[in-house]
């Protein structure tokens, strides 16, 4: 009997990291924010997770299968951006809003350009702007938690009096019993999930420190030049879509440079361009736009390499 | 210590190696290639049928980038046939089917050298003869990469002519890579020919410093420490480097840690920054040239992987076949996956097991099914920045696997193709599982052919 022996290349050996790993990682990262929601705001935010969860997964199959591609739904990949927009949502939408916007984040976010790894944008914040745009009241309708009473997020309040801030507390913005997106409002959830993330390894420190440092600088700067109607910093790194933005979205690897320097960078225009959106913009909070601004930038953002190794100095 | 940042950390687990030494019996036959390194073949001087003795001239070097081949088993020479060597090219090869006894050719009259008394020119020449070749991923003769001190190498680096003088005298006792042991066995030993080996070395090369770069994890290494203590001068320094980190082992990188010079990539060599870096294996190997003269014909490898029964250290005589070695250590336990000639990151993969261990392999693992894993159907690039992190020339090698994947292989090479020393570190860590090193194997060469 012949025995066979596999001849390929060099190396031989490989590490365990997959698609699948990262991606299930991140799935439980999301876990605690998505217990808090259904704890928050009650059964409708696991409908809206489902929804959105399973849309995007039955979008991307089909279309995998009309255009005779391999399935992909065994990476978890189209499943996690499914409950990524779903947390982005307010509680308070229609069913066919996790929907809509689960079959454009699949479809317009990352099927058009041929898959995993070849989308320029965060899938789930294209479908977020797609439906902000296209249904701006029902996108701008949040509840309280547990009573389920129409209600301003503390930024939305923000822009209507800046000095509103001081109504908020701190343990209100960290435990989550403010209105707000599913996943956002409860600081505390979207921490635990990134600390279980950066332990695994699936995300560096460069992004998401470099980003709530711009906003941080950018806050402290304002706050120093008039208390009164600026809120601390501590406030504008738990209010909004921030920590999960900065945590969740913003590290994304197919939207995110590669290199530390271009890590760096990105986080920190970042957390400036949300800053401005926040003072001086349209919208009551800029992270999403901010994210999805500097998305188009990483390509520039991939120049700045580590130094170059072994370069001929012309003495 | 020296830090190195890049690169895989490889646990504990998975590095400890028993550096115990496996006797093996005389292989019943050998086969020899005409040529085991990088440069022209040797020519044969003996004809089917003739008995040669071991050690005795086999083959000459007609020209000065080939070396003499020596019969390492005494017994009738065979046909020369054509076997795939290690790298999988196929090369002509003498077989000598040994007889069992093992007699040696007469050996020259033992005189007793000073060394000091040689000149450079007759230090090389007693390398050469004794058929050395350097141990990095691409051997050429030893003689050819020595430089004689009265003639500095002149080349170009874009279009700048370099005169570099050596300096420093580097003797690594690390392996390539953390699997295999040769060089960590030999440091902690007792060698009888090492200090004559870096007395010749700095001799030939001229080099004022020397400096030995051992790995904390093994030691200790007391011979090392005598020879730095010895030199009153105190041009003999140590260097101790975290060994488990690949690639510490191979060249660039550990000239980079032990001395924090770069290399000029990509067609930089060692003496461009000052550097003659030779593992003590060779050190030794050559030490016992200039004072025996006797040729080379056994060698140290690393025999390892799951599939085998014992693992460790193996002298072997050069042109053993590898079915003759996986005997002497027990045969297989369990059927391999694969057989490779070299480490489990940087050797090759072999299907025949009839091919002979040669001077330029330094390890044999039998990986088992549980071990390995193929690209099979891999991903796009996610642009996780991975490979980034632990690349040791600083390269982006996800998007330098797109651009060749897609056949850019002027923007590869643009983005530094060629500065990739094909360690393997972004394959190993690579989520996608992309085939990255085949992939630039594949472009440098459709580079180099266009």
């Amino acid at each position: 009997m012949e025995t066979h022996y596999i001849v390929s290349m060099s190396p031989h050996l490989r590490g365990t990291l997959s698609i699948e790993r990262m991606m299930q990682t991140v799935l439980i990262g999301l876990i605690p924010a998505a217990v808090m929601a259904l704890y928050l705001f009650g059964i409708k935010s696991l409908i809206i997770m489902v929804l959105s969860s399973a849309t995007a997964v039955s979008v991307e199959t089909v279309i995998e299968r009309l255009t005779r591609q391999p399935l992909t739904y065994k990476d978890c990949h189209a499943i996690l951006t499914g409950l990524m927009l779903a947390l982005i949502l307010p509680p308070s939408v229609p069913w066919w809003i996790p929907v809509v916007g689960a079959g454009v984040a699949i479809i317009l976010g990352k099927m058009v350009f041929g898959g995993l790894g070849n989308y320029p944008f965060n899938p789930p914040l294209v479908a977020w702007v797609v439906l902000k745009l296209s249904w701006p009241e029902r996108m701008s309708f949040f509840i309280e938690p547990h009573t389920y009473t129409q209600a301003l997020t503390p930024l939305m309040a923000l822009k209507e009096d800046p000095s509103l801030f001081y109504s908020y507390a701190m343990r209100d913005l960290f435990l989550g019993t403010i209105p707000g997106a599913l996943g956002t409002v409860c600081a505390l959830a979207v921490l635990i999930g990134a600390a279980f993330l950066l332990y695994r390894g699936v995300i560096r420190w460069h992004i998401p420190i470099s980003f709530l440092g711009g906003v941080a600088l950018c806050a402290a700067i304002l706050h120093g030049i008039n208390p009164d109607i600026h809120p601390p910093v501590l406030f504008h790194l738990l209010s909004g879509g921030l920590l999960l933005g900065a945590f969740f979205i913003a590290p994304e690897p197919v939207t995110s440079p590669v290199t530390p320097k271009g890590m760096l960078l990105f986080g920190f225009l970042a957390g400036i361009l949300t800053m401005i959106i926040r003072l001086w913009g349209a919208y009551p909070d800029g992270t999403f736009y901010a994210i999805l601004i500097m998305n188009a930038a990483t390509p520039l953002f991939n120049y700045l390499k580590p130094k170059e190794y072994g370069r001929v100095n012309r003495a | 210590m020296a830090l190195f940042t890049k690169g895989i950390p490889f646990s504990k687990k998975d590095t400890t190696l028993s550096l115990e030494v496996i006797d093996t019996p005389l292989p019943k036959r050998v086969i020899l290639p005409m040529k085991q390194y990088i440069g022209e073949a040797s020519q044969p001087v003996v004809t089917q049928g003739a008995t040669v003795t071991t050690g005795q001239l086999i083959a000459t070097a007609p020209t000065t980038t080939s070396l003499p081949l020596h019969a390492t088993l005494s017994g009738t020479i065979g046909d020369i046939t054509e076997f795939m060597d290690a790298t999988g090219t196929p090369t002509p090869c003498l077989i000598i089917e040994g007889d069992d006894t093992d007699t040696w050719a007469a050996t020259p009259p033992n005189e007793a050298t000073v060394l000091a008394s040689l000149s450079p020119a007759a230090l090389i020449e007693r390398i050469h003869a004794a058929g050395l070749i350097t141990n990095q991923l691409a051997p050429v003769p030893l003689a050819t990469d020595l430089m004689p001190i009265d003639q500095p190498k002149t080349h170009l680096i874009d279009g700048q002519r370099i005169t570099k003088k050596i300096d420093t005298l580097l003797i690594t006792a690390l392996d390539k890579e953390p699997f295999l042991g040769v060089n960590r066995y030999l440091a902690g030993q007792n060698n009888t020919d090492l200090a004559d080996g870096i007395t010749a070395l700095k001799i030939i090369t001229g080099a004022s410093f020397a400096r030995f770069v051992v790995d904390t994890h093994y030691g200790p290494y007391p011979q090392i420490n005598e020879l730095v203590a010895a030199d009153e001068a105190e041009t003999t320094t140590l260097t101790a480097v975290n060994g488990r980190r690949f690639p510490i082992g191979l060249a660039i990188p550990v000239i980079k840690a032990a001395l924090g010079r770069e290399v000029p990539l990509p067609y930089g060599h060692p003496r461009d920054v000052g550097v003659a870096l030779y593992d003590i294996h060779t050190a030794i190997a050559v030490g016992h040239a200039v004072n025996t003269q006797l040729p080379q014909v056994d060698t140290l490898i690393t025999v390892g992987g799951g599939a085998l029964s014992t693992t460790g250290i193996v002298r072997v005589r050069i042109g053993t076949p590898i079915r003759e070695v996986i005997d002497a250590c027990g045969g297989f336990r369990e059927e391999p996956a694969k057989i490779i000639l070299g480490g489990p990151m940087t050797g090759m993969a072999h299907y025949d097991l009839d091919i002979p261990i040669t001077k330029e392999t330094e390890g044999l693992f039998a990986l088992a099914h549980n071990e390995i894993q193929l690209s099979g159907d891999y991903r796009q690039c996610i642009n996780c920045g991975r490979c980034v992190t632990v690349c040791p020339v600083n390269l982006l090698p996800g998007i330098l696997s797109l651009y060749c994947a897609k056949d850019r292989f002027d923007m590869a090479e643009a983005d530094g193709l060629f500065r990739c020393i094909e360690c393997g570190c972004c394959d190993y860590v690579c989520p996608s599982r992309r085939p990255m090193v085949h992939l630039f194997r594949h472009a440098k060469r459709q580079v180099m052919e266009s």
